[in-house]
Formats: structure tokens, C-alpha cells, sequence
């Protein structure tokens, strides 16, 4: 009888319970719409699978076989560098004869060896890993780019939700990438890769492309590298014998120090547009 | 007699001649709306032949003059020529698109990019890169929209790239 409610707590609590029942009813319709609208959107948003976890996996792995690569060699590029100053201050250039010089140059010639070999070791592991996460990406660009999209559709995929708003952010300009350790631009790839899930497909089709075509490079290099380092160790091994130091030498360990560890003085700048400061309201009915 | 009569009609035939030509000059005034007036009184008196010349006059008198709103106004005569009869839709929309649009007519078509856009894709970017002069025009000298200009400049360098890696990929796999 106590908990029975009296008329005027009945007329207070009725009203209360219906409005309860209103939003209830307003929140279940809100949510309805939500969903409705993001199987909507999902449902018209082209979704290209250019990066599946194998890919992701592939650069992680090859980020940490070149970052072993550049510990392996560091020391010893050092130790040449070293060896390459005291040969110059020692003024060698010219008095290849001198028994000292000689000596000197057996020794940067043995260092050189050394680095040779390094990289024959390392080498192979390193084009495994550039090859599959090529051969991963080309597989997704030729089906989902190349087979999947008229030209028409790739245009609308690359310029995204907004033709006319230019996104500095979302457009990732990686290519020739020099002046940045190989390791760190591997691993610059994988956390782009491993965080693009935010971004819009535009963005992902570019990424994938700029990746695709520095692993063509990357593993081409590899390829010519290796060729190469058999027939260097050969012609130093021979040299050892003489005390030369070849200029083939210095250009080799310059071209090893730029690719591993990069060459600030090539750093591209790559300028960016000015922004538009006019708003476009108009769209015309003629407009694709 | 017959002399005179072949006369007679030697001169209504050159006069005929004379009366029927229609004259396609070039617009008069440098304003815009004038000159879309008078170049839409000179197609519907038979000049629809001259369409190209009269565009691209009128694009050089927008250059005289740009602002924002140019672009409604050649939107406006385009979707009236093509409701007079004097353009298809879809020519329509490639005048327009091709001056003040980001995305490029040059790069359509109905087939997959690997069977028709590789094997032609130096005349493709060929074309899109006159289009982009083309937009430079319509977007960047007539509409003051340099927004985006650029925004076709980016998405012309993208298109560049893709394609290389996207073609790369499609001959490797062939």
C-alpha cells in the first residue's frame, strides 16, 4: 500500500517513464541510422587491398635484415675511412712505392676485403626479403590497380572523397629517398604500411606504388652488387699481392656509405603548392 | 534574251549567296556575359560550325577578367548548347570538364588499366599533361581557383607514378 504511488506521483512518473520510453526509442533509431549510413558508406567506398599482413610482415623483416647489415659494416667502413685519411696525410698519393705506403695500402686493401665480404654474407638475405615483398606488391598492384580498375576509377581512387581539398598529409612523396639510412626507410615503409588503415585508399595506392618500384631498384642493386662483389674480392686479392689502392676502391666504399647510411648532400627537397586561399562553392551539372 | 536572263540569275545567285552566309565573327565585347550573348545569338544563326573558335574566345576574354564565378557562366552556356542541340551532353561535359574540372578527360575509359592504359600509357600522360595546361587555363587564369589547380598538378604526378608501378606490375605478371 506504501509503495502504491498516489495519483499525483502516478501523473508525475508516467510522463517520466514515456519520456524514457522517447529516448529510448530516439536513441535506437539514432544508432539505426548510424549503422545505416556506415554500411552506406562502406558499401560505396572502393576498398583496395594493396597491403595484406604478409606484405606489412615482409618490410618489418627486411627493415631489421638491413638495419644487421648496416651494424655488420659500420665498423669496418669506419676503420676505412680512418685508413683512407692516414694513407692521405701521409702524403702516399704519388710515393706508391715508399715500402710504408705499401704497407698502408695492403692494410685499407685488407679492410676493404673485409667489407666485401660482409656483404656477400648479408647480401643474399637481404635480396630474399626485397624479392617478396616485391613480388607481394605486385601482385596486389596488378590485380587490384591493373585488373580490378578502368582508368577512370584508379583517377577517382587517387584523388578520394574530395577533388578540390589538397591534403599535403595524406600524399606520402618517398621517392629517392636518399640521405636516409636503408634501415630507416625501411622502417619509415613499415610504419606507414602498418598505420594506413586510417588513411584513404589515395593515399595507399600511392604508397604502394612508391614502395613497388624502390623494391624493383633496391632489388636490382642487390642483384648487380652481388655480381659485382665476386669480381671485386678477386681483383683485391690480387692488389694485395702489389699494395694498390685502386680508385675502383673508393668508389665502391663511397657508393656503399651513400646507399647504407645515405648522402645528405642529395636529400631531394621536394617543394609543396601554395595554398589556394579562394572557396568554390559552385559545382556545375556538367561536372564528372 | 538568254544572255540577259542568265544574267539575271548569275546575280540573284550571288546575291542569294551573299544574303544567306551568316557572319561568325568573333565576339565584340570583352565582357564575359556580353560575349556569351552575342556568341549564342551567332551559333543559333548557323555558325555552330565555328563552336571551337567561339570557346576559345571566350576563354581568352574570362583570362581578360578572372574571378570565381566564370565558371558557373561557362557552365551555363555549355548546358545551354547542348540544350539547343548544338553539343551532345557528353561533349558538353568534356568542355567543361576539361577546363574546370581536377579530374581528367584524358584518362577514361571502359577497359581495365592493364589491357588498355598500359600498353598506351605515354600518350595517355602525354594528354593528361596538355589537359593540366588546359585546367591551368580554366582553373588557375579564369576562375582564380588555384586550390584546385594544384590539387590536378598532385593527382597528374600521382597518376604518373601509379601507373609506372601498376604497368611494371601488369607486364611482369603477363
Amino acid at each position: 500500500m506504501r509503495n502504491t504511488p498516489t495519483r499525483s506521483q502516478a501523473a508525475f512518473l508516467e510522463p517520466t517513464s514515456r519520456r524514457l520510453h522517447h529516448y529510448f526509442c530516439l536513441a535506437l533509431l539514432l544508432i539505426g541510422t548510424a549503422v545505416f549510413a556506415a554500411q552506406e558508406a562502406f558499401a560505396n567506398t572502393p576498398t583496395i587491398r594493396l597491403f595484406p599482413t604478409t606484405v606489412v610482415e615482409d618490410l618489418r623483416q627486411t627493415g631489421n635484415v638491413a638495419r644487421d647489415m648496416e651494424t655488420g659494416l659500420q665498423e669496418v667502413i669506419g676503420r676505412l675511412d680512418q685508413q683512407q685519411e692516414l694513407y692521405t696525410e701521409s702524403k702516399c698519393d704519388g710515393a706508391e712505392n715508399d715500402s710504408g705506403c705499401q704497407r698502408l695500402a695492403r692494410q685499407i686493401g685488407a679492410t676493404y676485403l673485409e667489407m666485401l665480404t660482409i656483404m656477400e654474407e648479408r647480401l643474399p638475405d637481404m635480396e630474399h626479403t626485397v624479392n617478396n615483398t616485391r613480388n607481394s606488391l605486385e601482385k596486389g598492384l596488378r590485380n587490384e590497380l591493373g585488373k580490378k580498375m578502368t582508368p577512370w576509377t584508379l583517377q577517382e581512387t587517387l584523388i578520394g572523397g574530395n577533388a578540390s581539398k589538397t591534403d599535403a598529409k595524406a600524399a606520402p612523396t618517398l621517392r629517392g629517398r636518399s640521405g636516409m639510412r636503408l634501415s630507416e626507410r625501411f622502417k619509415q615503409y613499415y610504419q606507414l604500411v602498418a598505420t594506413s588503415g586510417a588513411k584513404g585508399d589515395q593515399s595507399l595506392a600511392v604508397l604502394a606504388s612508391d614502395i613497388y618500384l624502390d623494391m624493383e631498384e633496391t632489388s636490382l642493386l642487390i642483384q648487380r652488387t652481388r655480381q659485382e662483389i665476386a669480381r671485386a674480392t678477386l681483383m683485391e686479392q690480387l692488389n694485395q699481392s702489389f699494395g694498390i689502392i685502386t680508385p675502383e676502391m673508393v668508389e665502391v666504399v663511397g657508393g656503399v656509405k651513400s646507399i647504407l647510411f645515405g648522402d645528405a648532400d642529395n636529400t631531394a627537397l621536394v617543394a609543396s603548392p601554395p595554398p589556394g586561399s579562394i572557396e568554390q562553392a559552385y559545382r556545375s551539372p556538367l561536372e564528372q | 534574251m538568254y544572255l540577259k536572263l542568265s544574267v539575271l540569275f548569275a546575280a540573284l545567285f550571288f546575291a542569294s549567296c551573299a544574303t544567306n552566309a551568316p557572319e561568325c565573327g568573333g565576339p565584340q565585347s570583352k565582357n564575359l556575359a556580353a560575349a556569351i550573348d552575342g556568341t549564342q545569338t551567332s551559333l543559333i544563326n548557323g555558325c555552330h560550325a565555328h563552336f571551337d573558335r567561339y570557346y576559345d574566345d571566350l576563354l581568352s576574354i574570362a583570362e581578360g577578367d578572372p574571378k570565381p564565378e566564370n565558371k558557373q557562366a561557362f557552365s551555363e552556356f555549355l548546358v545551354w548548347s547542348s540544350d539547343q542541340g548544338l553539343l551532345s551532353k557528353r561533349q558538353a561535359q568534356d568542355y567543361y570538364n576539361r577546363y574546370f574540372n581536377v579530374k581528367f578527360m584524358s584518362m577514361k575509359g571502359d577497359y581495365n588499366n592493364c589491357s588498355h592504359t598500359c600498353p598506351n600509357k605515354q600518350r595517355v600522360l602525354f594528354n593528361m599533361e596538355r589537359e593540366l595546361s588546359e585546367k591551368e587555363r580554366g582553373l588557375l587564369n579564369i576562375s582564380l581557383d588555384s586550390e584546385s589547380y594544384y590539387r590536378a598538378d598532385q593527382l597528374y604526378q600521382e597518376v604518373e607514378l601509379v601507373l609506372e608501378a601498376t604497368c611494371t606490375a601488369c607486364s611482369a605478371g603477363s
